[in-house]
């Protein structure tokens, strides 16, 4: 006979052995390193590497053009890599957006053979080396290459268009990159959107363009602002994709940072900028996060 | 001594709205043995709830549940000696009819010849015999329900729980089921708890009918008292349809059993009844097939009423006439339509009389508020 | 009336024109890496000379580096070996430890009622959320500063840490669609919780777990950024072994390369997905 208790503590300790792995394994390898490096941030840099540990807010101060000592003048160099970043994942994921969206509702007129088909070849490139896609766009949009000779073998341009090394290269890249990332959250809320409110419209006498702006549009905006978020975010903290396709002439934050850890190893200068993307992140989801549930809100009432 | 006892059940959850839904509000049911009992009430009235408790798949927040004298609260599902058919079958897809069936048997370590042996057997109490190897998603819903039925009845549970198992049928597979499952239950003698909305399903096939609302049991009884003597407005308008007039007590002629009551408005009608006392605010529950539309002057000393015809709707095997009684309320008749004389004059806007045996009449206590 | 329906109707050429293209924008440019990995001409790999497999047989060993024009630029058979053998070491671990870690997890959220389930469902998306080089700077600032010593397990730890959470979401996706009924039918029949997990959940939940392992692996055989950060001086990955040759310029052995790891890349995760999407 087995009394209640054993019964719950039975459970309790099912819950326990399920659970513990990812505790262990999230608070020792994410959440404590995130949490050392936001300590880091706040200390002195030492001289090879590594940290001094005393309070030290110029890593910030640094980073907003603040000057360290008499040899310095105020210049926010920083500060304006971090908006040119900002700006890039921006167009980024204006772009993507741009291209994703009328394909979602391409592949959402599907039948459905064809659409899981058409799904997974859009699926599949995410799965494609980083490294791969990045050496496939060096060698597209090189003066000598793929495009270059084409636009002038057609006698489009009489001169190679310099392409590689500049913000453009690095936005194609990126957009390459993160098509599958926009694409599926718009798909999603695509796919669920009901055509009889789309005929209703019409129905009510809406041209077809103030149908899109006042139906189909707001019906679609949880994928597009799910998408924009999830393309946002890593197009802001990316480093590889400007260091190959923006050559020395397109700096973007994650390069600084990368330079600051592998380079010329100032950790906590490193640590802040992170925490300074970071930031930037937190805050575009909470909007995210705060939009959505007035939207909810609005919804139950 | 029940057989098994539901004893002042309570269960209570949060709606993810934040409001407290009592699911089960103080349920006392003492459940007897090799008895077909039904557990009837509209959906969110706390039956599946319920079913769920004495299975094992929810805990009791309050109360107690005792088989035989033994309490089974700090007994786990998979030990109880009941066995679930679920509203969708539940079968293992991954796994053919013979091995569903078996299931229960190998868990409980069984030799494979017995349990081959019984998964036969149960196959042919169920009419599958031939079946074994197909897979559920092979299977008709018909036949996906005797697997379900077969799989719970191998392992011989004292009681088996059935969570309206017939809802997924079409009318006619299901009016089959219905005879079949009382057959069934009636040749392996074990206690069925049987849960349904559907208050036909419930009168048809029960031997009591526990009537649930709003968490707490409304009425226990046989199919003929909860139809005949419903317990409150709410049965009396679940199961069957029923005409109610409010009124108060102002006569009790206790010699001939009869009671007069009078309308807010002053019409008297006269009903059977001797437990009211004069004054009482009471309900009279009068059903559409009781009454009759008669001619002027026919059945002296029968309780009558007059009113104009509303609606007369022709649904076959009777025609439902909607009196306008006067008093604000409708009454609804079922009237058969082989008495060609009458019908003639039943058409909207016709005056028309209504006959009723005071024996017929149901009375129940007013509800306040 | 339908003015929008019936363009779908009246112009799906245009639609399917426009679909046409969005996938040659997804396609083309692994296209032409593929066939130029075949390209003979070694010094401009853009320009056609003729078709060769010699760049295939450089990673292979069959024809000696020593024969070829790139021989400088080129990476012995031996060496692109080791950093196959350290990939494949990498995945194949950290794919099985996430995937025991993100099952178990999943089924924890799925299956329990806790305090703190929330904080659990928000806290296993982030390490897929924050960008990779916060992770990756995170995960280097906590080894150093604990005295771990950067090398192929600190490069198993730090995959496993988001990889984790790939498997959470492709086996929680499979449990949110498997009957709960099924798993209390199981209990109801006298099978006891293990029972239960090992002859219901577990045949139902499988396509999900090895489509998320499958996925995992190759997550993880193609991670840059993380890896680049936490891996050591002795432990190079495939991924990091390319990124290095693609700083000292595009040769056409990267070229060949970069065919085979897209070729494999891409079965293993045709696998994945089939088996993540696949109907119980």
């Amino acid at each position: 006979m087995i009394t209640g208790k054993t019964v719950q503590s039975r459970k309790t300790q099912a819950l326990l052995l399920l659970l513990s792995p990812i505790t262990i394994l999230l608070g020792a390898f994410f959440l404590i390193p995130l949490g050392i490096m936001v300590v880091y941030s706040f200390l002195e840099p030492g001289l090879y590497g590594g940290v001094e540990w005393t309070w030290y807010p110029y890593n910030y101060g640094r980073i907003i053009g603040w000057p360290l000592n008499d040899y310095e003048t105020f210049e926010p160099i920083y500060l304006s890599i971090f908006l040119s970043s900002l700006k890039i994942a921006s167009l980024t994921v204006i772009f993507s957006l741009l291209i994703c969206y009328p394909a979602a509702f391409w592949v959402s007129r599907m039948s459905e053979r064809r659409k899981s088909f058409v799904l997974f070849l859009i699926t599949l490139p995410f799965f494609a080396n980083l490294l791969v896609r990045i050496y496939a766009w060096l060698l597209l949009l090189r003066p000598t290459g793929f495009i270059n000779m084409a636009l002038q073998s057609i006698g489009l341009v009489a001169q190679p268009l310099d392409m590689l090394f500049s913000s453009f290269a690095v936005i194609v890249g990126m957009v390459y990159i993160f098509t599958p990332f926009m694409f599926l959250p718009i798909y999603a809320n695509v796919e669920k959107l009901d055509y009889s409110l789309v005929r209703a419209s019409q129905d009510l006498g809406a041209t077809p363009l103030q149908t899109f702006l006042r139906v189909i549009l707001p019906l679609t905006l949880p994928g597009i602002a799910g998408g924009s978020i999830i393309v946002f975010i890593p197009a802001l903290g990316n480093f590889i994709v400007p260091s190959f396709l923006g050559g020395s002439k397109v700096q973007m934050t994650g390069n600084l940072i990368e330079r600051s850890f592998l380079q010329s190893r100032d950790w906590p200068f490193g640590a802040a900028l992170a925490l300074l993307i970071m930031a930037s992140v937190v805050l575009v989801v909470m909007f995210q996060v705060v939009r959505s549930s007035r939207a909810q809100a609005r919804g139950a009432a | 001594m029940g057989f098994l006892q539901i004893a002042s059940a309570h269960k209570a959850y949060q709606t993810p709205e934040g409001t407290l839904v009592r699911a089960l509000d103080d349920i006392t049911i003492n459940v007897r043995s090799n008895e077909f009992l039904t557990l009837l009430g509209p959906s969110g009235c706390g039956k599946t709830t319920l079913l769920k408790t004495i299975a094992g798949f929810e805990d009791l927040d309050g109360g107690d549940l005792i088989l035989e004298g033994r309490s089974l609260k700090a007994v786990p599902a998979h030990r109880r000696p009941f066995n679930t058919v679920f509203q969708n079958y539940a079968l293992f897809p991954h796994m053919n009819v013979s091995q569903n069936i078996a299931y229960g048997l190998d868990v409980a370590g069984v030799k494979k010849a017995e349990r081959d042996r019984r998964v036969g057997e149960a196959l042919e109490m169920v009419g599958l015999a031939g079946y074994g190897g197909r897979k559920p998603s092979q299977l008709s819903g018909g036949q996906q329900q005797r697997v379900a039925l077969a799989r719970s009845l191998v392992l011989k549970p004292r009681v088996l729980l059935l969570d309206e198992p017939l809802s997924a049928l079409d009318r006619k597979m299901r009016e089959t089921m219905q005879i079949e499952l009382k057959n069934l239950q009636n040749s392996v003698g074990i206690t069925f708890i049987f849960v349904t909305h559907d208050q036909e399903e419930a009168l048809a096939m029960s031997d009591r009918i526990a009537v649930l609302s709003h968490g707490k049991v409304q009425q226990l009884g046989s199919p003929n008292d909860v139809y005949d003597t419903p317990a409150n407005e709410f049965v009396a308008n679940f199961v069957g349809t029923s005409n109610l007039f409010s009124g108060r007590i102002v006569e009790n002629d206790a010699a001939r059993g009869l009671v007069t009551i009078e309308t807010a408005n002053g019409r008297r009608l006269i009903a059977s009844g001797r437990d009211f006392a004069n004054g009482s605010a009471v309900k009279m529950v009068l059903r559409p097939e009781h009454l009759r539309l008669v001619d002027t002057g026919e059945f002296e000393g029968a309780g009558t009423l007059e009113g104009q015809v509303k609606d007369v709707i022709f649904v076959g095997s009777v025609i439902h006439v909607h009196v306008d009684v006067g008093f604000g309320r409708t009454a609804i008749v079922h009237h058969h339509h082989d008495r060609a004389g009458i019908r003639n004059a039943i058409e909207a806007g016709a005056n028309v009389r209504i006959a009723y045996s005071p024996s017929s009449a149901h009375l129940i206590a007013a509800e306040r508020g | 009336m339908n003015r929008i329906l019936s363009s779908f109707k009246i112009f799906p050429s245009v639609f399917n024109i426009y679909g046409f293209l969005f996938l040659a924008f997804l396609y083309m440019p692994l296209a032409l890496i593929v066939l130029y990995s075949f390209n003979a001409n070694p010094i401009n790999i853009a320009v056609w000379t003729g078709f060769t497999f010699d760049w295939y047989r450089t990673i292979f060993g069959g024809a000696a580096v020593e024969t070829t024009f790139d021989s400088a630029f080129s990476e012995s058979p031996q060496r692109i070996f080791e950093v196959v053998k350290n990939s494949f070491l990498v995945a194949v671990s950290a794919a099985t430890i996430a995937t025991v870690i993100g099952t178990a997890t999943a089924i924890a959220l799925a299956r329990y009622k806790f305090f703190g389930k929330r904080f659990y469902q928000t806290l296993l998306l982030l390490p897929i959320l924050i960008p990779d080089i916060v992770l990756g700077i995170a995960l280097l600032v906590f080894f150093v500063g604990v005295g771990f010593e950067l090398g192929l397990l600190t490069i198993i730890i730090g995959h496993v840490t988001f990889l984790s959470s790939y498997v959470f979401v492709v086996v929680s996706a499979r449990l949110a669609g498997m009957d709960t009924t099924l798993e209390q039918a199981s209990a109801d029949l006298g099978a006891g919780p293990f029972t239960t997990f090992r002859r219901v959940t577990l045949p139902q939940i499988m396509p999900g777990v090895v489509g998320g392992f499958l996925l995992a692996f190759i997550i993880s055989l193609d991670d840059v950024v993380i890896t680049y950060f936490i891996a050591g001086v002795g432990s190079q990955t495939l991924p990091l072994f390319i990124l290095a040759m693609m700083r000292r310029g595009l040769r056409p052995q990267i070229t060949a390369l970069a065919v085979l790891i897209l070729v494999f890349s891409f079965v293993v995760a045709t696998v994945g997905l089939l088996l993540r999407n696949r109907k119980s």
